[in-house]
């Protein structure tokens, strides 16, 4: 297990490198100048030009590239230029709802998915049909038209949980909980539609194998057979696709953070986009990609303990 | 009968969605428990305005950009503009303007909200931060060329050239006066210190979601002046969801759009208003010696064959006018008619100019491209050719008036008729990429500035903008009306702004909590 976590965090640094360079050529190809957009429409060639080699930007790209390498290693993300903060503090301060939404999001989908998907596993024929439906409408509708109509009727009509939704754990843990409700179910019901497939047809399979029939014939409970047996089995695949999908979930939830007012860093990348606040968005997207990674080292490493057979030797 | 097997079954499946349900018991549970229409309904009542304007400043500091709706809770101006066009007194109580100099003298026993006295010296460090920073407001107090302490009340600012308009330029967002003491740490970027009536509380404030000020007790005009003990400010940014929080009660204000007004109308208590906040035209940039636009007879066919009432059908809340100028600021000129749709007028122009053959590639952002659609399916009526490039805010504003395209369409903020020239139509201003000016609009330009802030100078101007619009540097005038929602059983006396073109604000002095 040890070889196994090394391997993927020798993998990881050349994954960031790249990602960083991808996000660095990108920013850097953007026509238009950051600090035309700082100074608005009303600025002079001369006062941008200024405001450029105050900011560093009329820099060769090697040397920024360079730079913004050598400082990154360092813990250092650079200045936004829009708030003159550091970006590591900018970012930290939207991390935390970011990550509230995305945790609510994955509990959502794996409570969902794998439910459901066991549920049509063992009931094929009505049920199944159905939950079949029910999923492609899960992963056809898109995360904002659920988060609006949710919103819409358990906030808006119903009162019961809050339009603005988020409040930091640290201030309100009941608080966080009721506002995480709505957004973590509305990112959540796409990405549990996909487990909820992958569950289906996993746990099918675990059901249909000869040492299901062993264990049944020697007297184990079919509670005992589904759960300990056939799940643990039908598991290995589905947190494989879990990887997949908590991509797609970090994607998605910048949307939904838009609809529940949620300020994480989808919405601090979008405004920095925008606003071409180029170290908010390099920052913001190496935290993201390092959040990927993060999570699939550890879904790598739930999937080398279930199955011994993927652990490097 | 059931058999076994499919009991044994039944029993598998309760279990796994026993998780499920679980969940969904403890969500209703907590959600029965929640309580947040009552609280923001309480709010109101007890004392504390809750509006949302979409979206928090990226910084507080003087000089970025901010909505005015959070910007006017924690900071005060110099001076204010009223409706009429006339500055008004805030911080600055009297005020002498030279082509050389504006004196300001200033209000005694002000300080702001972290106990640092306002003086003379707080407003000398307030200009140059602005005039030297990397801001977007930098441009316009350029003129200033340097700032004298006269003394603790009385400061001086010394101008490159006449500049009538600078006093307005104090009365907008771009010049927020804040702590010198904040500007120093740079704390103020995210912490703003003002001397308005309310200032920031942050341990009451939720990071990113809910800003909450307080009454200061400091606060140079009394509490009598202000209705609320506190403002909480919200950054929703989709507008349903901010609509769906009016409704819901979590806020008593907010900004809102064309699509939300009948859901909003619809619920009991809810009033909106409306109000001038924005002005944009079409500009011809390529306008110099061979390019697309030098012909001004091209340009006045272009300007005949624009339909801005058609536009209105699509954009109800864009509102054709005549010329830049509302009827009471300096650079309104009567005289001017506009240019009144005449497709055949338009086409005998063209016919007059040669009928150029007139093609022209235009950046549109998703905000703006139905309306260039509508303005380049006018134009193609009389043969000139709009191609219509959709590209990224960003890149629309980096380049719509870059020189890049030989048309635009975009916001036109400028408060003054000078601001308005120098802006757009002076041979060296930002907005004029051509570079082109004619003798006679430099003339009468000229004159106008010369003319200082002396009384003669308001029909200068007006004859400025009249030239402006007889050359068709620029036409098809509208202006976008801000829509504003609020609870009227929670909150009396809201009203558009009496500062001039400004979004997303209302007059938060006027405001009272319902029945008080």
């Amino acid at each position: 297990m040890r070889n196994l976590i090394a391997y993927r965090l020798a993998m990881a640094l050349p994954q960031l490198a790249i990602v960083s360079l991808l996000v660095f050529s990108l920013t850097y190809l953007v026509p238009g100048s950051p600090a035309a957009v700082i100074l608005g429409v009303r600025a002079t060639p001369q006062a941008i030009a200024d405001v450029e080699a105050r900011l560093g930007l009329d820099a060769p790209a090697l040397e920024r590239l360079g730079s913004w390498f050598a400082n990154a290693v360092q813990g250092d993300l650079g200045v936004s230029y829009a708030s003159n903060l550091p970006v590591v503090q900018v970012i930290a301060e939207r991390m935390p709802a970011t990550l509230s939404l995305i945790l609510g999001g994955i509990v959502v989908a794996m409570l969902l998915g794998v439910s459901v998907g066991i549920l049509a596993a063992l009931r094929p024929g009505t049920t199944d049909r159905l939950v079949s439906g029910a999923t492609s409408v899960g992963l056809a509708v898109p995360e904002f038209w659920f988060g609006l109509v949710l919103s819409l009727v358990f906030a808006v009509k119903l009162g019961w949980v809050p339009v603005v939704a988020y409040t930091p754990f640290t201030v309100d843990p009941f608080a966080w909980f009721q506002g995480l409700i709505l957004p973590a179910i509305s990112l959540g019901i796409g990405a549990g539609a996909l487990i909820a497939r992958q569950t289906r047809a996993a746990m099918m399979e675990s059901l249909a194998s000869p040492y299901i029939d062993t264990l049944t014939a020697a007297g184990v409970s079919r509670r005992r057979i589904v759960l300990r047996y056939a799940l643990k089995n039908a598991m290995v695949p589905v947190l494989a696709s879990t990887g997949l999908t908590l991509r797609i979930l970090i994607g998605s939830s910048f949307v939904v953070e838009q609809i529940f007012a949620f300020p994480g860093v989808g919405h601090l990348l979008l405004t920095s986009v925008i606003g071409k606040d180029f170290p908010v968005i390099q920052g913001g997207v190496l935290v993201m990609a390092l959040l990927v990674i993060g999570v699939n080292l550890l879904l790598d490493v739930s999937y080398g303990l279930l199955n011994p057979k993927v652990r490097p030797q | 009968m059931k058999s076994r097997t499919a009991m044994k079954s039944r029993n598998t499946t309760r279990m796994t969605l026993a998780p499920v349900a679980l969940a969904v018991a403890a969500a209703l549970a907590l959600s029965a428990c929640g309580g947040s229409a009552e609280q923001g309904a309480d709010a109101a009542a007890s004392g504390t305005l809750a509006a949302n304007w979409g979206g928090f400043p990226e910084s507080w500091a003087p000089g970025a950009e901010m909505e005015a709706g959070y910007m006017r809770v924690p900071y005060e101006n110099l001076v204010g503009l009223n409706t009429q066009g006339e500055i008004t007194p805030v911080l600055a109580t009297a005020w002498k303007q030279t082509d050389a100099a504006l004196t300001l003298t200033l209000r005694e026993g002000v300080v702001f909200h972290d106990g640092t006295p306002f003086d003379a010296e707080a407003v000398k460090v307030n200009l140059e931060s602005i005039r030297d920073g990397n801001t977007p407001y930098a441009g316009p107090l350029k003129v200033i060329s340097s700032i004298d302490v006269v003394d603790a009340t009385t400061v001086k600012l010394n101008l490159r050239q006449p500049t009538p308009s600078l006093l307005t330029t104090l009365s907008t967002r771009a010049v927020p006066i804040a702590s010198p003491k904040a500007i120093a740490d740079k704390s103020v970027a995210q912490h703003p210190v003002g001397t308005g009536p309310w200032a920031y509380d942050p341990a009451s404030s939720t990071a990113g979601t809910r800003m909450t000020f307080k009454y200061f007790d400091k606060y140079w005009d009394g509490r009598d002046s202000v209705g609320f003990d506190a403002v909480e400010l919200y950054a929703i940014p989709d507008d349903n969801a901010a609509a769906g929080a009016l409704i819901s009660g979590e806020i008593d204000v907010t900004d809102t759009e064309v699509p939300n007004l009948d859901q909003l109308k619809a619920t009991a208590g809810i009033k909106t208003l409306s109000y001038p906040a924005i002005r944009n035209n079409p500009m011809f940039f390529d306008r110099g010696p061979g390019g697309v636009f030098a012909d001004v007879r091209v340009r006045q066919a272009a300007c005949y064959a624009l339909d801005t009432a058609a536009l209105q059908k699509l954009e109800p809340d864009w509102v054709p006018r005549t010329q830049h100028f509302a009827e009471g600021e300096s650079g309104y000129n009567a005289a001017i008619a506009g240019y009144p749709t005449d497709l055949a007028k338009a086409k005998q122009l063209m016919s007059e100019a040669g009928n150029p053959k007139v093609s022209a590639e235009v950046v549109a952002a998703p905000f703006n491209q139905k309306q260039l659609q509508v303005y380049a399916a006018q134009l193609k009526e009389i043969g000139i050719a709009v191609k219509v490039q959709v590209a990224p805010p960003p890149q629309y504003f980096s380049t719509w008036n870059s020189g890049r395209f030989p048309l635009g369409l975009g916001g036109n903020d400028e408060l003054t008729p000078f601001d308005w020239y120098q802006a757009w139509f002076a041979a060296d201003a930002p907005g004029n990429p051509a570079g082109v000016e004619s003798a006679e609009l430099k003339a009468a330009a000229d004159k106008a500035i010369a003319a200082g802030t002396s009384p003669e100078a308001e029909g200068l101007w007006g004859d400025v903008t009249r030239i402006i619009s007889e050359e068709a540097l620029t036409c098809g005038h509208v202006a976008g009306e801000e829509l504003i929602a609020w609870h009227s059983d929670r909150v009396d006396g809201v009203a558009a702004p009496t500062q001039p073109w400004e979004t997303n604000l209302i007059d938060y002095k006027a405001l009272r909590p319902k029945g008080a």
